[in-house]
């Protein structure tokens, strides 16, 4: 059995098996130019560091953002006129006619 | 694990890979694929192998044999049976390397896997249990019967000349 065992071992490494191609590498690790990776790029950013970088960001923006006021015009009283006659008008109930 | 360090496990294992994948499913394309897949999941998720559960290499491999069964699982190749005999007609080949790769590409998978790990990648029965996901009692009887399997099948090729072997019908 030993001597079958032996040969079986030997006859097992007549069958050989070629190296990996060098295709393999480029597709593992495949070569970027850097304007390819302006599209397909990634950057990993920590957690804690994304959220003071969007909180900063914020209250930058909430300091510096422009304060929309309405236009303000000088009061004058110049157009006011007194009221010449008064008619006063009672309303008796909010059943009336136009 | 760094960039370059996954650089050094890809040049360091890469034939490894390659070569287990090429015997598993005997075609070149499909080896490359595997050894892709292999290579990429590491890359992506270095973690994912822990040092303190075995050899890197011993990890990959285990990787591209659940990628060779993923893949025979798709193409139904994947033969749950462990007790099969082989179907192989040794005869029809006169080169003892066509012979071999034939016999060992006849065996049911979980023998094959099994095989080729310890004759081929040298593992030991330790890391090939862990590789296929079995017991080391169960790793051993596939190795048995995959060797008894091979021993039946390349009969002829044990005789001193193998080319008078004629199949006789």
């Amino acid at each position: 059995m030993e001597t079958n065992d032996q040969k079986l071992k030997e006859l097992l490494q007549k069958w050989e098996a070629p190296s990996a191609p060098s295709s393999l590498a480029q597709r593992v690790f495949p070569r970027q130019r850097w304007w390819q990776w302006l599209w397909t790029g990634s950057i990993r950013v920590p957690v804690p560091v994304g959220l003071a970088v969007l909180v900063a960001a914020g209250g930058l923006w909430l300091l510096n953002r422009p304060v929309v006021s309405a236009p303000q015009k000088p009061v004058s009283l110049a157009d006011f006129r007194p009221v010449e006659q008064l008619e006063p008008r009672i309303i008796r109930s909010t059943n009336y006619e136009h | 694990m760094n960039d370059s360090e996954l650089r050094q496990a890809f040049e360091q294992h890469k034939n490894a890979v390659y070569r287990f994948a090429w015997r598993m499913t005997g075609s070149s394309e499909a080896a490359e694929d595997i050894a892709q897949e292999v290579f990429l999941s590491l890359v992506r998720r270095p973690d994912s192998y822990d040092p303190s559960r075995g050899s890197l290499r011993a990890f990959l491999l285990g990787a591209a044999r659940n990628q060779a069964r993923k893949r025979f699982r798709e193409e139904q190749r994947w033969d749950v049976l462990e007790d099969d005999d082989i179907a192989f007609v040794p005869s029809a080949y006169v080169d003892v390397a066509a012979a071999v790769g034939a016999a060992v590409q006849a065996l049911p998978p979980l023998q094959r896997e099994a095989l080729i790990l310890a004759e081929y990648e040298d593992l030991s029965l330790e890391e090939i249990a862990g590789a296929v996901e079995a017991e080391i009692g169960t790793v051993k009887a596939r190795l048995h019967r995959a060797r008894e399997n091979l021993r039946r099948a390349l009969e002829p090729f044990y005789r001193p000349n193998p080319r008078t072997v004629v199949h006789g019908n």
